[in-house]
């Protein structure tokens, strides 16, 4: 996954943003400091898997 | 008779976002716990190098501004990330023998003071990051 810095508190706006060793990438995109390059999918999201009701048997 | 005064030119990077211009103090300590292994026999106290045990503490200006201090380190807390000093701030990228840069990979911060406020004052705070293994880079 590629990331772009669109902050520059960590680089120059617009390269690429290659994490080094330990980097919370997390934080860094939750405050906007850089942004994923990663297009969201336009697939549907999967069903969750159906589950039996448990039956008390006597 | 050797000093360091620094002025303006030491350069701290927590989680790859500078915070020199909000960074007023620095300390980085390399830490051998000691363990005593001062046996009958002896007349003084022995000691033996244990675990490692760094730590980095900030003091710094307290910013809500976007990607400022608290952007920075909100997210941080309960959690490990990197962290480098060096006594320029050309040292973070470009380390040599008179500009060494210290870093700290797996640092933990443990708390952030989100409110420190005093009437009339510039907000500060000061944190600091435990464990993580210490390197330092000369070239």
């Amino acid at each position: 996954m590629k990331y772009t810095i669109i902050s520059d508190k960590i680089g120059t706006v617009g390269a690429e943003f290659v994490p080094g060793a330990g980097t919370n990438i997390e934080a860094l995109l939750a405050h906007g400091f850089i942004k994923s390059d990663e297009k969201p999918s336009d697939s549907p999201a999967p069903k969750s898997a159906k589950t039996k009701a448990h039956t008390k048997k006597d | 008779m050797a000093t360091s005064t620094y002025l303006s030119n030491p350069g701290v990077m927590v989680n790859s976002v500078s915070l020199t211009d909000q960074c007023t103090a620095a300390t980085v300590t390399n830490m051998a716990e000691a363990l005593e292994s001062t046996a009958f026999g002896s007349t003084s106290r022995v000691f033996v190098a244990g675990l490692y045990n760094q730590e980095i503490t900030l003091d710094l200006y307290m910013s809500y501004a976007a990607t400022e201090t608290y952007a920075t380190l909100a997210a941080l807390v309960g959690t490990t990330t990197t962290v480098k000093v060096s006594n320029t701030v050309a040292g973070l990228t470009t380390p040599s023998a008179t500009e060494p840069c210290f870093t700290l990979t797996g640092a933990y911060l443990e708390a952030l003071p989100v409110i420190n406020a005093t009437m009339g004052e510039l907000s500060t705070i000061s944190i600091t990051f435990k464990g993580g293994v210490l390197t330092t880079a000369v070239s």
